[in-house]
């Protein structure tokens, strides 16, 4: 055994926060910090990081991708954990790539039937892949995991 | 109390606080409203655009009835808390959500015909439901939600294995 792993986890807001929360647990003995949109629902968070939504035009995606380039580059995670949305793609290349960061991703639980973009997109770099319903284990290769829901 | 929440979309919901509105102009019902994005403004229903997601699970807590979109968030809180649920899904067509998979998470939660979980895929049908699960008077049952716990495992041992 090693020394304890520093674990970054991220999300968007909304549903996806609300499934970070539910999973708060799985990482109370590690290290951990949280990057999330700031949003009037997510600012009373102690000790995160804000992006602003980086879906909001070209110059704010810029300067969200920059700024959870800058706070991965700070931190250096051993892992990195999603619940989604797209916030996590530009943070899972720049883990996987840059820093050898592995990756755990949970695809949402408003996904049945279908995969979301982002969940295609992490995919194959994912070194836990996780989704909730058993259905969606089809549409994804064998790398996919389904031990249950939340919802 | 019952409390209406659409979530954080972009795009509005319209249909549901409209007649949500309308329900509560003709009822004693204590209804309050999370409009979100939604561009009408309740005249008989108390409501407001967004909370810190701590305070919205106060008011969850405090309802005797919720009433959402089939947002995940709300979904999962009402199981949590055991708080009677009743959704209306977000549909494409009416410029409500981008794709029609809130029907499709309705009803895939409809076939698991959870004790607490109501679905209705029409505004019409609403005040109907509210009168049929009032009637009820469930109490708050907080679930055991095993799906959590086996997703907290896994994540876990992933970690340590790493280790």
């Amino acid at each position: 055994m090693g020394r304890t792993k520093k674990i970054g986890l991220i999300c968007s807001s909304g549903g996806h926060y609300t499934e970070m929360l539910q999973l708060w647990e799985a990482f109370e003995d590690s290290p951990k910090f949280l990057v999330t949109y700031r949003e009037m629902t997510t600012k009373d968070q102690k000790g995160a990081y804000f992006v602003e939504n980086i879906f909001r035009g070209p110059l704010t995606f810029i300067k969200g991708v920059g700024r959870i380039f800058m706070i991965l580059l700070k931190e250096r995670p051993d892992i990195l954990f999603s619940t989604g949305s797209e916030i996590a793609a530009p943070a899972f290349y720049f883990g996987k790539f840059l820093f050898g960061t592995k990756l755990i991703y949970l695809e949402c639980s408003a996904q049945v039937y279908l995969p979301s973009l982002t969940g295609r997109c992490v995919y194959p770099i994912t070194d836990l892949f996780l989704v909730q319903w058993e259905p969606l284990l089809r549409k994804y290769g064998p790398k996919a995991k389904y031990v249950g829901g939340l919802i | 109390m019952i409390f209406v929440t659409v979530g954080n979309h972009y795009q509005g919901f319209d249909r549901l606080i409209k007649k949500v509105d309308e329900i509560a102009s003709r009822t004693s019902y204590d209804i309050l409203i999370q409009k979100g994005y939604s561009r009408y403004c309740p005249q008989s229903a108390r409501y407001f655009e967004f909370v810190p997601i701590q305070t919205a699970m106060d008011y969850i807590r405090a309802s005797e009835l919720v009433i959402s979109h089939a947002g995940i968030g709300t979904i999962i809180l009402c199981k949590e808390y055991g708080i009677p649920l009743i959704i209306l899904p977000r549909k494409k067509k009416f410029g409500e959500h981008g794709t029609d998979h809130q029907v499709e998470i309705a009803k895939a939660i409809e076939e698991r015909r959870d004790d607490h979980i109501f679905i209705v895929y029409e505004e019409d049908q609403l005040e109907a439901k509210i009168a049929e699960v009032l009637t009820k008077k469930q109490k708050p049952v907080p679930r055991v939600n095993m799906g959590r716990a086996n997703l907290i495992k896994t994540i876990r041992s992933f970690i340590q294995e790493d280790e």
